[in-house]
């Protein structure tokens, strides 16, 4: 049995996902990949233990505090409702800087979901218990910190969560299986529409994404049906696929 | 202690956020809004605000609030001109010469300026030093049910040039025309302020300055939020288009750890957020919310969440 927490998000607008972390310009995720599921989430759960630490230094090299937290979780991924839009209008910035006026064009490309319809996010945490009985984190601070998540992305990306739910699952193999949310494709067959992108692979570490194995992830649009060697969990009425 | 804010506010003839300039024409922020037409999907432009515009404000009034009781502000930040402590150029005017331990960077920029201490920076240098902002603003956005209800227009204008009749030649014109483009709407954004990371470590997670001094900048933080609030001084072109309206709904949350209030953007935002609390009572929390609408001035709710925060001992 694994315990999984569904956390229902709502966003207020708009959803900037640098593709190059540290980078302000030109390229933005459409979608939520992992790396930021589990920032998003380990923020308030370091903050439940009093934890301001952001980065580790070893020496020359640095992580991300999100890394404590990192084994935590077995697997997560991420269901979205509503297409979200990329846009980013061009930006002429003008500056005085030490007299001298400067002047640049640039853009500044985000998700937007905003619109008629209620955007939602939903992002499913499997919890790796073995990690967990080992401390100091209990389920309980997981779930508290699930309802502290503040933003998904960068600073402009505020959140809500409005409903989180915990529960039990059991994962089991399977050929073929139907889901909403976001899974690895590869070695897999898809019937149905969605988007690929390339993503960090989170379980490689977090922090510094110069060297980073990346994975290619399926977002659907609606529910696809999903064919290959499977691992799934059902978590309430939904199915989850998790990597192989 | 952690604090969130849903501000809802009508601003008419307002230019607060311009992007582009096209020759003579200047347009507003604007950012796609999806709606349904007839089984169709289509997208209608709405006037916007950046969330890095409402944080470049708020990061203004902290300057003068922290400025006004004598704490440190740095020389770039004094003028407004956040540059962070971006690379050596910069930090060499905090320190010199420039430490190698990332530990002795970080102390030396948060002792040395409460702006980036609470807004925090990114020196890009080897090795990069970084601290997240402790406080986080949205885009402000229309509120969804009226969205389709805000307008920008471009509005004509004149700027005039004296021109006497011996000097003037060719096609030296006595008029420029030009168009700022002016948007209408009922706006909702969300500010958080985790008043925890003020003056603490991000790296080891201990504080950086004695506890008074902390307490100070925790009280000067958020008196720089209420004054950008109560004096509506965010944006731009104030002094031309200085939006008619104001503040109308205000939800004020102040919890042990994080929790964002929902969205004003939504119209149910003040119960959902009041339902999304309660919650916080079954893990044993205590928190704080009150709501500024027809009853109460926003200055009556902000007023009460600093004594809820002093109270506390934030301050
Ligand atoms: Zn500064």
């Amino acid at each position: 049995m694994t315990f999984f927490l569904k956390v229902i998000i709502r966003p207020t607008g708009i959803v900037a996902l640098r593709a190059l972390p540290q980078s302000k310009m030109r390229t933005a995720l459409r979608y939520i990949p992992p790396t930021t599921l589990i920032g998003a989430i380990a923020y308030p759960l370091l903050h439940l233990k009093g934890s301001r630490t952001e980065t580790f230094y070893n020496k020359r090299n640095f992580r991300s505090a999100a890394e404590n937290v990192l084994r935590l979780f077995n697997w997560v991924t991420v269901k979205i409702e509503g297409k979200p839009r990329l846009y980013g209008s061009l930006l002429k910035i003008n500056t005085i800087y030490r007299g001298k006026a400067q002047s640049a064009v640039t853009s500044f490309p985000f998700a937007v979901m905003y619109g008629e319809a209620d955007y939602s996010i939903t992002a499913i945490y499997l919890i790796n218990e073995e990690e967990l009985s080992k401390g100091p984190y209990t389920l309980r601070d997981i779930e508290r910190a699930a309802w502290g998540m503040v933003r998904i992305g960068s600073r402009e990306s505020v959140i809500s969560v409005e409903s989180v739910k915990k529960g039990k699952t059991e994962i089991e193999e399977m050929q073929e299986t139907r889901t909403a949310y976001a899974f690895q494709f590869k070695d897999v067959e898809v019937e149905g529409k969605g988007t690929l992108q390339s993503v960090v692979d989170w379980r490689s570490g977090i922090g510094d994404y110069s060297k980073a194995k990346h994975i290619i992830m399926f977002y659907p649009e609606g529910i696809v049906t999903v064919r290959g060697n499977l691992k799934v969990a059902k978590c309430g009425e939904e199915v989850i696929i998790l990597a192989s | 202690m952690f604090l969130s804010v849903g501000v809802r506010f009508e601003a008419n003839v307002e230019a607060l956020n311009m992007v582009e300039t096209a020759g003579n024409y200047t347009k507003h922020r604007r950012v796609p809004y999806l709606v349904e037409e007839d089984g169709k999907l289509k997208t209608v432009y709405v006037p916007a605000l950046s969330g890095e515009s409402l944080a470049h404000a708020y990061q203004e009034h902290l300057a003068r609030e922290a400025l006004s009781i004598g704490l440190p502000v740095c020389d770039d930040c004094r003028r407004n001109e956040f540059f962070k402590s971006m690379n050596k150029a910069h930090l060499k005017k905090k320190i010199d010469p420039i430490p190698e331990d990332p530990k002795k960077i970080e102390e030396a920029i948060v002792k040395a300026c409460v702006i980036e201490d609470v807004g925090g920076f990114l020196y890009a240098e080897k090795p990069p030093v970084r601290r997240t902002s402790a406080f986080q603003v949205s885009y402000a956005l229309p509120v969804k049910s009226a969205a389709l209800f805000a307008t920008s227009e471009p509005q004509l204008h004149a700027r005039h040039a004296q021109i006497n009749a011996s000097s003037k030649k060719g096609n030296v014109s006595e008029q420029m025309i030009y168009y700022v483009e002016t948007g209408t709407a009922l706006y909702g954004f969300t500010f958080n302020l985790d008043l925890d990371a003020i003056g603490v470590s991000a790296i080891t997670s201990g504080p950086i300055l004695e506890e008074d001094e902390i307490k100070a900048r925790r009280e000067v933080a958020l008196k720089a939020l209420f004054r950008m609030l109560s004096s509506s001084q965010f944006g731009a072109k104030l002094s031309r288009f200085f939006p008619v309206g104001g503040i109308t709904e205000l939800v004020i949350t102040v919890t042990e750890h994080p929790f964002v209030v929902t969205s004003p953007i939504y119209n149910n935002y003040i119960d959902r957020t009041q339902k999304r609390l309660a919650v916080l009572k079954e893990f044993g929390e205590e928190y704080f919310f009150t709501v500024a609408d027809e009853n109460k001035v926003p200055e009556e709710a902000l007023k009460e969440a600093i004594d809820y925060l002093r109270e506390k001992g934030a301050f």
